[in-house]
This record gives C-alpha cells, sequence and structure tokens, in this order.
C-alpha cells in the first residue's frame, strides 16, 4: 500500500491553498501539518525502498498535453527516494522554524513555502522532461516572493539577481529540453518527454553537445558552481533563515539531481566530451569556494561559499564517470548529507544571531560556548560532519567521490582532496570564532530554547544515525545511480580500451517502455 | 568470553563512559563525573586484559581474530565493514593505551576539580579513549582512519579546552588542520592501494599486495609515504611537528595523556601494523628512518634551549618518538613498541610532575621563574626525577633498555642505519642533558617565593593572566580553575604517579637481553609474516650497547649538573658567545616562520584576492553586466516584473519558445 505520488505531492500546495483562505493564525498550522504528512510519507518510502531496488515504483503516468507529447509522469527509485525524504525533513524544519517567528503576511508567506515544496518534490519525481522543466521552473516563483518580500536588507538587488541568473539557466534549459524531445524524435514516430523512451532514442554527438551545454547552464547557476554563483552572496544575505534552508540545502541538489537523472543518461556521449570540462569547473569550485569561505566575516557567507565547494564535490564525482559507478554513488550519498549539514548550520547561525545582539558576523561572535553547552555540543557535531570528518556519512560520500575521480582522472582528484583539508580549515574556523574565544561585546549567551531544539536536533540525530550506517543509503541508491551513469562511463571506458562505442540505453534491463517493469 | 566479544567490549565501555558523561553532565554532582569516566577506562583496561588471557589461551597461529559487526558501506566496487581486528599487536596498544589513560583519568579527577568544564572534560577525555581504541582496534583502513580523525578532533577538543584562551584555540585549529592533511594523505595512500587490490581490509590488503607489488614497486612506495604523511603529522615528526609544542595550551594531563603517551605514538603503531608494505618498498622504510633519525636530533637540540616547562617536555616527545619511528621503520618491531610502552610511563610521569610543579606556581610555566622546590615538594621531586632518570636512560631504568634495543638493532643491520644507531646514541647524551636541566632548574638552585611559601604550607595563587601573551583572562567564568591542584595535596594525583613511577623504573623487565623476552615472545604472531622479526642482535652485542647507552646517559646527567649546578651561569654565557645559534635554536629552526611564508599567509591573499578582485571585479562586475546598462535594464525588467511576475514570466517563456521553434522551422525548411 502506498500513498500516490500526486498526493504527495501537491498535498502541501493544498494545505497552504486551505492557509490562505482561513483564519490569519491558522496559516502556519495547515502547512506545517502537511508538511508532517509529507515527512510520514517519505518516511514510509524510504523505509519499504529494499536495498538493492533499481525500478521505478510508485508510477503515475498519464497523458498531459499529448499534442506535444508531455506526459504526467512520475516515479521513484533509488536515485530520488533519499531526496525526497530530505526535502520532507528539511521543509519540516524550516516550516517549524518559521512557525516561531511571527511573519508579516503570514497566509501568504506559509502558501509560498507550501507552493515551493510542492515545486520541489515535482522536479525530485518527474519522469517526464517537460514536466520536469515545468517543476524546475515553478521553483523560482515562490522563492521571488519569499527572498523578495520577507527579506532582509538589499532583497530587491538579491531578487534581481537571482531572477536574472536562474532564468536565464532556465530558458536555455528550456530550449535544450524542447530541442531533445524534438531532435530525438525517429522519422514518421511521435514526439515523446518521457524520460525511459528519450533513453533510447539517443540523438548524435554533435548536438548531444550543444544540448549539454544548455543544461549544464541552468544546472550549474542553481548550484551554484563557479563562476555561475553571482547570485548567491547576495540572496543568502538577504534570505530569512527558514527559507535559506530550504533554499541552499534542497534546491542546490535540484540541479546537481538533473545531471544524474537527464544530462548523463541522456546525453552520455556529451557528458564523455566535456567530461573534463566539468570536473575542472567542480575542482575550481571546490578551492575557490573553500578559500573564500575562510575569508568571509558574515556567518551566513562561509556557509555559502562552503556550498560552493561542497557541489563542487558532487558535481565531481558525478562526472568521475567511473564504470563501478563510485563517483555517482558518492554524489548521491553527499547530495543528501549536504542538504543534512547545511540546513541545521543556518538554524545555528540564527540561533547565534540570537545571542550576539543579532548580528551574524564572526567577528561579533565568540565565547557563546560558555553557557550553551548544547548548543555547542550540537553545532560540533554540524561543524564536524560538514568537514566531512571520517565516521561522518559526509567522509563516506567523499571517499566515493574522491576513489571515483581517483580511478578516472587521477591528477584532478588529487587536487580535490585538498578541498578536504582547506573545509577543516573554514569550519573550524566558524565554530571557534563564535563558540569559543573571548567573549563578543553584544554576546549574551544561552542554552538552546526549545524552538531551537526541536528543529536543530531531529536533524543532528540523522547526521549521527547515519554516519554510524551509511549502507542504508548506498545500498538502496546503488543500483538506480548506476544504471543512469553506466552509458556515459562504458563509453568512457571504450574510448580508453580504443574499442568501439556501444551505448545500451539506461535502464533497458530493467525497464520497458515508459519506465514500466515488464 | 572470545577474543572478538573482549574487543568490542574494549571500544564500547568508553564509549558507553562518553555518552553518558556528556548527555549527563548536568545532573553529575561533584567529582562524578570523573570517577564515572575512570570507571569507563578501567572497564576497558580491564577488557584489554580479557583480550589478552584468551588469546594466550589460543595457538600462536590462530592469535588473528577478526570480527565484523556490520556492513558499513558496500557499494560500487567498495566494500567496508565494521570490524575489528585482535591479534597480539592490537591488543598490546590496547592495554598500553587503555592503563595509562585509566591513570592520566584519576590524576585528573584530581587536576581538574576546580575548573568549569569539569564535566565536558572527562566527556572529551573518554571519546578520546574510545578513538584511540578504534584506531588500534579497527579492521581495515576505512575504520584506521575513522580512529585517525577522531583522536585528532578529540585532540582539538582538548587543546582548545580553555576556549577562551586565543593562544590555545589558534593552537587547536592548527593542530586540527594538520591532522587533517595526515588524513587526506592516508585517503590518498588507501586509495592506490585499494587501485590494484581491490580491497581495504587488512588481511586481503597485504596478501594480495605480495602477489601484486614486487619490491619497491613503485605504487607502493608512493602508498607507504603517503601513509608515512599521516604517521607523521599525527606524531609530530618532521616536517610536520609544529603543532605539537602549541599542543601544550591544554591542560597539562591532557598532554601527557594525548601529546605524550598515546595519540602522538599513534603513527609508530600504523608502520608497525603496515609492516607487510612497508617490508616490500623498503625504500619508504629507509625514508621514514632517516626523518625519524633527523626528527630526533632536531627535537633534542631544541629542548635544550626552550624555557616552557611543558615545551621541554614536548620537544623531548617528539624527540622520543623519533627514536620509535627509527626502531619499526628499521624493522626493530618488538624494540620501538617496547619504547612506546616505556616511553608512555615516564613521559606521563614527567607530565604528572609538571603538572605539579605549575600547579604549586599558580600557572606559571617559565623554567626562568621555578627554582629550589625540592624540600617544598618531595613526592613530586622524587617522581620527576625517576621520570628524568628514565627518560635520560639511567643504568636499569626501562628507558635504556628500550632506547638500547632500537639503536643495537640499527647497528645490527649496519651500513648506513648503523651512521643512524650512532646519532641515536649523540642524540641520547643530549636527551639526558636537558632531561636534568629540567630537573636542576626546577628543583635545585634558589627557592622561588612560591616555592617558600609552599614550603610554610600555602598554596601559590597567581594572578590571571594567560602565560604566553600576558593577557588578563575572564575569572569570572572559573576559568582556568580557581585554584590550583598539586600531587602533595592530592591521594588520586599521588596515586597516579607513584604508579607510573615504578613502572619507568621496572618497565624493561618485559625484555632484557638474554633474562626475558615476554614482549617480543608475545608480539610475534603478529609479525609471523616479517622476515625481520627474528633478527635480533646477539646478546652479547645487546649488553654492549646496554654498556654505551648507560655511559651516555650518565654524562650527559654529569654534565647537566655541572652546568646547572656546579658552574651555574656558564650556560647564560654560552648564550651570549653564540646569539645566533641560541636564536636559531630558540626560534624552533624556524619552521613557523617558514610554513608562515609558504603557506598560510599565499592562502590567506589568494582568499583576499578572491573577496576583492575576482567576487567584486569580476563576479559581481563582470559577469552581472559590467558598468554600462545589464544590470540596469535587468533591473528595468525585473521592476517590470515585480507588478506582475507570472505573466511576465510566462511571456518570458512563451518567447523563448517562440524563438526555439522558428529556429527549428528555419532549419528544417
Amino acid at each position: 500500500m502506498s500513498v500516490p505520488l500526486s498526493v504527495t505531492i501537491f498535498l502541501p500546495l493544498a494545505a497552504g491553498l486551505a492557509g490562505a483562505v482561513l483564519p490569519r493564525g491558522w496559516a502556519r498550522w495547515t502547512v506545517l501539518a502537511a508538511a508532517l504528512a509529507v515527512l510520514g510519507i517519505a518516511i514510509w518510502m524510504v523505509a519499504d525502498y529494499p536495498a538493492g531496488g533499481a525500478g521505478l515504483r510508485d508510477l503515475t503516468n498519464q497523458q498531459w498535453i499529448p499534442e506535444l507529447g508531455i506526459r504526467y509522469s512520475l516515479g521513484v527509485d533509488g536515485l530520488n527516494v533519499f531526496l525526497i525524504a530530505l526535502t520532507a525533513l528539511l521543509w519540516v524544519a524550516a516550516t517549524a522554524a518559521a512557525c516561531f517567528r511571527e511573519w508579516d503576511r503570514p497566509r501568504l508567506f506559509y502558501f509560498h513555502m507550501a507552493l515551493a515544496e510542492t515545486a520541489v518534490l515535482g522536479a525530485f519525481c518527474a519522469q517526464d522532461l517537460a514536466l520536469f522543466v515545468f517543476f524546475f521552473d515553478l521553483m523560482l516563483v515562490p522563492f521571488y516572493f519569499l527572498i523578495g518580500s520577507w527579506g532582509g536588507r538589499q532583497r530587491v538587488r538579491a531578487t534581481t539577481k537571482l531572477v536574472i541568473y536562474t532564468l536565464v539557466g532556465s530558458l536555455l534549459m528550456l530550449a535544450g529540453a524542447v530541442a531533445l524531445g524534438v531532435l530525438a524524435t525517429p522519422a514518421g514516430g511521435h514526439v515523446s518527454f518521457a524520460l525511459p523512451v528519450l533513453a533510447h532514442r539517443l540523438v548524435g554527438k554533435g548536438t548531444q553537445e550543444w544540448i549539454f551545454l544548455l543544461f549544464a547552464a541552468a544546472f550549474l547557476v542553481k548550484a551554484p558552481a563557479f563562476p555561475f554563483h553571482g547570485w548567491m552572496p547576495d540572496a543568502y544575505r538577504a534570505a530569512p533563515i527558514p527559507v535559506l534552508v530550504v533554499f541552499s540545502a534542497v534546491l542546490s541538489k535540484v540541479g546537481m539531481y538533473g545531471f544524474l537523472r537527464i544530462v548523463v543518461p541522456l546525453l552520455p556521449q556529451a557528458a564523455q566530451h566535456y567530461q573534463t570540462l566539468m570536473i575542472v569547473i567542480a575542482v575550481v569550485s571546490i578551492l575557490y569556494g573553500s578559500a573564500l569561505a575562510f575569508s568571509q566575516d558574515d556567518a551566513r557567507l562561509v556557509v555559502g561559499y562552503s556550498s560552493v565547494a561542497q557541489l563542487g564535490f558532487i558535481l565531481l564525482g558525478i562526472f568521475a564517470l567511473d564504470v563501478e559507478g563510485k563517483g555517482a554513488q558518492g554524489a548521491v550519498l553527499q547530495m543528501v548529507n549536504h542538504g543534512l549539514v547545511v540546513a541545521p548550520l543556518f538554524l545555528i547561525i540564527w540561533a547565534l544571531s540570537a545571542r550576539a545582539g543579532g548580528s551574524e558576523s564572526l567577528g561579533r561572535m565568540g565565547g557563546v560556548a560558555f553557557r550553551a553547552p548544547a548548543l555547542a555540543g550540537l553545532f560540533l557535531i554540524v561543524a564536524l560532519a560538514t568537514l566531512a570528518m571520517p565516521g561522518s556519512a559526509n567522509f563516506v560520500g567523499e571517499l566515493l567521490i574522491l576513489f571515483g575521480t581517483f580511478s578516472t582522472k587521477l591528477a584532478f582528484g588529487l587536487v580535490a582532496s585538498a578541498g578536504v583539508a582547506l573545509a577543516a580549515v573554514y569550519m573550524i574556523r566558524m565554530y571557534q570564532r563564535s563558540m569559543h574565544n573571548r567573549v563578543g561585546a553584544a554576546v549574551e549567551s544561552r542554552d538552546v530554547t526549545r524552538g531551537e531544539l526541536v528543529t536543530i536536533a531531529p536533524l543532528v540525530a540523522v547526521i549521527v544515525a547515519l554516519g554510524v550506517y551509511p549502507h542504508f543509503v548506498v545500498a538502496r541508491t546503488e543500483r538506480s545511480t548506476v544504471r543512469q551513469e553506466r552509458p556515459a562511463a562504458s563509453l568512457e571506458h571504450a574510448s580508453e580500451t580504443g574499442g568501439q562505442a556501444s551505448v545500451p540505453p539506461a535502464g533497458t534491463a530493467e525497464l520497458g517502455p515508459l519506465g514500466r517493469a515488464p | 568470553m572470545t577474543a572478538a566479544g573482549w574487543g568490542w567490549l574494549i571500544l564500547a565501555i568508553p564509549l558507553a563512559g562518553c555518552v553518558f558523561v556528556s548527555l549527563g553532565w548536568r545532573a553529575l554532582p561533584g567529582r562524578s563525573a570523573g570517577w564515572i569516566a575512570s570507571a569507563a577506562v578501567l572497564g576497558a583496561f580491564a577488557s584489554a586484559i580479557g583480550a589478552f588471557v584468551s588469546l594466550q589461551q589460543r595457538p600462536p597461529a590462530a592469535r588473528h581474530v577478526v570480527s565484523i559487526a556490520y556492513s558499513y558501506a558496500h557499494t560500487a566496487g567498495v566494500n567496508v565493514d565494521l570490524g575489528i581486528l585482535v591479534d597480539p599487536l592490537s591488543v598490546f596498544m590496547a592495554l598500553v593505551v587503555s592503563g595509562v589513560s585509566f591513570l592520566i583519568h584519576v590524576y585528573s579527577v584530581s587536576y581538574m576539580t576546580s575548573d568549569r568544564g569539569y564535566a565536558r572534560y572527562f566527556a572529551y577525555l573518554n571519546y578520546f579513549v574510545f578513538s584511540m581504541l578504534l584506531l588500534v582496534m579497527a579492521g581495515n583502513f576505512v575504520l584506521l582512519i575513522v580512529g585517525w580523525a577522531f583522536v585528532g578532533a578529540a585532540s582539538y577538543l582538548l587543546i582548545s579546552f580553555w576556549y577562551r584562551r586565543t593562544t590555545a584555540t589558534a593552537a587547536g585549529i592548527k593542530a586540527f588542520v594538520i591532522n587533517v592533511i595526515g588524513d587526506v594523505g592516508m585517503v590518498v595512500g588507501a586509495f592506490l592501494l585499494f587501485r590494484h587490490v581491490h580491497a581495504l581490509d587488512y588481511g586481503h590488503v597485504f596478501a594480495r599486495s605480495a602477489h601484486v607489488f614486487s619490491v619497491d614497486d613503485g605504487t607502493l612506495v608512493a602508498a607507504c609515504l603517503l601513509f608515512l604523511v599521516g604517521a607523521f603529522a599525527k606524531s609530530a615528526q618532521l616536517p610536520l611537528h609544529t603543532w605539537l609544542p602549541d599542543a601544550m595550551e591544554g591542560p597539562t594531563p591532557v598532554s601527557a595523556l594525548i601529546h605524550a603517551a598515546t595519540m602522538v605514538t599513534a603513527g609508530v603503531y600504523l608502520i608497525a601494523r603496515l609492516h607487510p608494505l612497508f617490508e616490500r618498498a623498503p625504500t619508504a622504510a629507509d625514508v621514514a628512518a632517516v626523518i625519524g633519525c633527523a626528527t630526533l636530533i632536531f627535537a633534542a637540540t631544541v629542548a635544550l634551549v626552550v624555557t616552557d616547562l611543558k615545551r621541554v617536555i614536548a620537544y623531548s616527545t617528539i624527540s622520543q618518538i623519533g627514536y620509535m619511528v627509527l626502531g619499526v621503520s628499521t624493522f626493530a618491531y618488538a624494540a620501538g613498541l617496547f619504547h612506546l610502552m616505556t616511553h608512555a610511563f615516564f613521559k606521563a610521569l614527567l607530565f604528572m610532575g609538571a603538572g605539579s610543579v605549575i600547579g604549586a606556581m599558580g600557572g606559571e610555566q617559565s623554567l626562568d621563574k621555578m627554582g629550589g622546590f625540592r624540600r617544598a615538594m618531595p613526592f613530586t621531586f622524587v617522581a620527576f626525577t625517576v621520570g628524568a632518570l628514565a627518560l635520560g636512560a639511567f643504568p636499569l631504568m626501562s628507558g635504556l633498555f628500550s632506547k638500547d634495543a632500537i639503536l643495537a638493532f640499527a647497528l645490527h643491520r649496519g651500513g648506513g642505519y648503523a651512521v643512524l644507531a650512532v646519532l641515536g646514541y649523540l642524540a641520547a647524551l643530549v636527551t639526558a642533558f636537558y632531561a636534568f636541566r629540567m630537573v636542576f632548574r626546577v628543583f635545585w638552585g634558589d627557592r622561588v617565593p612560591q616555592a617558600e611559601s609552599l614550603e610554610r604550607g600555602e598554596l601559590w595563587h597567581g594572578e590571571h593572566f594567560n602565560p604566553a601573551t600576558g593577557e588578563e583572562e575572564d575569572t569570572d567564568v572559573g576559568f582556568p580553575g580557581p585554584e590550583h591542584h598539586i600531587a602533595e595535596r592530592e591521594v588520586p594525583m599521588r596515586f597516579a604517579m607513584g604508579l607510573l613511577a615504578v613502572l619507568s623504573v621496572v618497565g624493561g623487565v618485559v625484555a632484557i637481553p638474554g633474562v626475558t623476552s615476554w614482549l617480543e615472545n608475545f608480539l610475534r604472531p603478529a609479525f609471523s609474516d616479517s622476515r625481520y622479526f627474528e633478527q635480533a642482535p646477539t646478546h652479547s652485542a645487546e649488553w654492549v650497547g646496554l654498556a654505551a647507552g648507560a655511559v651516555v646517559g650518565v654524562a650527559g646527567i654529569a654534565l647537566a649538573y655541572t652546568f646547572y649546578v656546579r658552574r651555574r651561569g656558564f650556560t647564560l654565557e654560552l648564550r651570549d658567545r653564540f646569539p645566533r645559534l641560541h636564536g636559531f635554536l630558540e626560534g624552533t629552526w624556524y619552521f613557523d616562520e617558514l610554513y608562515d611564508a609558504l603557506f598560510v599567509r599565499p592562502a590567506a591573499r589568494f582568499g583576499r584576492f578572491g573577496r576583492t578582485v575576482v567576487e567584486s571585479a569580476f563576479v559581481q562586475g563582470v559577469v552581472i553586466g559590467g558598468a554600462s546598462g545589464v544590470v540596469r535594464s535587468a533591473s528595468a525588467i525585473a521592476r517590470g516584473l515585480e507588478s506582475g511576475l507570472l505573466r511576465g514570466y510566462a511571456l518570458l517563456l512563451l518567447a523563448g519558445l517562440g524563438g526555439l521553434a522558428l529556429y527549428f522551422l528555419l532549419v528544417s525548411s
């Protein structure tokens, strides 16, 4: 028994709409209840997903716009099941954190939060390229309003940049998607955007290459990767913390997920062709993001630039393209891990600024740990997980990514591993400047409030649990992830051995057309 | 219970102690946190004895027990289990670690009494013991790296335990980062092995590398050198030693436990554990031997001139670990591990004595301000002197037997190794000299006011200044403790120091050449695949070495007596006559300045460059649109969007679609 995916996806939106018409005070509770319900369903999905599972489950597959060959097609497999769970979990945390504050126009605020959850869940579940594009672009709308209307200083500038960057990326991707669907249609066939169908209809190498660039632009902006991160500092500074929690922890993953779900399996030759370019972008993001992270004073930007570096690692894993899929597996695990650490980091920054006279500058913090040992302990665990200390699931993720990269691109892997040491510098520096050292002038230290505890502690518990047993994740993601990478990775292998490239379409073994298990 | 069962208990009990103390910190009254933590470590020690007994009951060939709890991560060809290895080597390490840790816990129960972070301290300390035991019990490379990193984190937490001291937090971050560099080296090294042997557990890696790699295979040498990066970062060997002297910012029992007795010897354990690899890559082993020898000389010379009592002992630690590294990398495993054990005893003892003296000085650590404590602190005096005798290799002390076993083995191997051994003997002279430089400067000479007041029965309480910077400290938060505790007055401190003093004297009994070979016999099964384990020098050669070592030790002590008691002031003359040399040594060969110029400042400059030039000029300027127009027109668009975002957005999407359709129309026609 399982809940139809459509219900899961649109439940938050329905709650948001209901909250918008119900009395003012009810909005937060309806949206929170919906987020909790989605979390319940997501936990059930994860629990129900078998170790070693591969095929799509909970399929919904209906005609949507038959004239354009667009289907309303949703499904869950090992690749997205944990990302759905991550989304559900972090939305509960963010909504709950928001519930402890008062917001102007609360009904509208919570409506946008709910709409955003629907859009993200839709993007993760979509099995039709056009549907994915629809949800991907839909994500921008609520965040535009959430940052633009409830944001802090310079929010107009921030949203302007955000919209320009993302919109350009989205339009390019839209063009790429349309082109892919049209060009892949065989003579006399019908246009289809269904991902399993497109996996069988690979376009020529030259076509793959320019379509690849269109998609890559959208996804790299979303991540953000160097040098497409120009919108990030302003947007991060302006966003309200609960919004930033999901914005940074989940939205950046949609782009990376897009690479694995769409770009690599549908454009394998291009993925192979641009492998070095993408790895260079990844490595530069790692080094540049780390270097900036340890020279920032604004705590949010430390985390922001550290995300640039961490997303660089994920990108590196995706384009390691090793035959066994170590890099991709590490990337999927790291997507979950990074979401799990970034969200509590921003919540902790919120808690810290509440103790440092409202300032988020590291220079004005200091000595908070003295009367806040529990907060210091939670922060410590999160900080160590962020720097991928061995023993955390983040370490397993980075280990797999590095092993995958070493086996195909040893030199780049070695440069990237310097990023591991740099992460230690910026995270420990941030922990130390806020928690340790002499007490800042405006610092008034006190331990975690109940509100902070209920939002942060469960996330920390999940971090610890995954650190103890990361096999739970990798056993469930393995077959789906490796299947996405196999065409491109075996191409790589073939070109290495000088053999004829043969491209088995992604998913042939397990799936019939339209993703139905035979 | 089976050996594996004991092995898991060794890990479980300190972990449980750590969790219990850290969750219950608010409810634990008085010294109970300290006693609970001590009991947990005692439990680990008892389990280690259990493992020892059950191993000894097995036939030698079967003293190699692998136990797997569950799959940690099995995916994409990388198979990692949560598994431990119980063999003589791991049990030996577990015994030393948990035994010495227990005594240091007991010492800390008193030493830290008045500290406001009492429970936090013991939670960290138990976490450290758990991590260190995980490191030595791990059955595969990944778990080894986990333990490796955990001890690094515990070390960081305890170095910056008094976190309001900026010097302590700076020392903490330095230690942590250098340790992470070591971790990265180990990860890359593990990959180089993995690439060829497709396994990460010791058994498979060692068995397969014997077939896959020829002797001195390039990959294998590279992998071993990368593991040495990890070993040297943790064991503070050249050139990654700079964090250890700074680590003395931590409370003194921490210096005794982590930065002398246990964690910093992990590199020695690592080389011994990976001996099948190093014996197949003798080039890497030789590199390690040379670095070990260079380190032991370097650190001994610095210990001659440093005036901070704890730093003298810290440099001495670096130097003594140099001996151990020299031992295990010339394949004298039993000797290297022997010295690891005796050093744990006498170095922990020296630090405890130093902690007691520093307590009596009210927190002051400079040798220049100490003197004449002999009568005021008789117990500390005796214990510290016993430690110094063992360190200085006085006849029949444990340190003599273990140090000489290393040097005799190197002499026995001949050639270049003999040169290293001779250098080792020279450094032993320096060692004995600086060991008694401490003794004579602290306990002989004119009595300082602190010693006088202690003789009257009053414990001196100094001003609350950071001894390193002179900064005033926040006494309102009880940092670093309003009172000090000295061994003369506290039973737990006396108990720990007394037991360690006995062990420092008699610890050599486990391996007296020609008389006992208990240690060798016990370790033998773990090194059954070694070609060198049985190649010990003859007993007569060892006794000749012992005699030479004893002469060197006594000579060093006599020299120190002449310089610091008979002809006081002579060293000051020397300092004035050779100011350059003195500055060079006191500046610790200027390693810190070098790294600052090579790495720290360039990295900071790069960050600044990124922030000012790349971010503001390139990303904000060029990418967003430069001076002219793009930003302005974009914001005009955005302003338009603000009024009706969805409409404008839909229009834009439509425009994109239209443009694309037009393109394809043109292309297809």
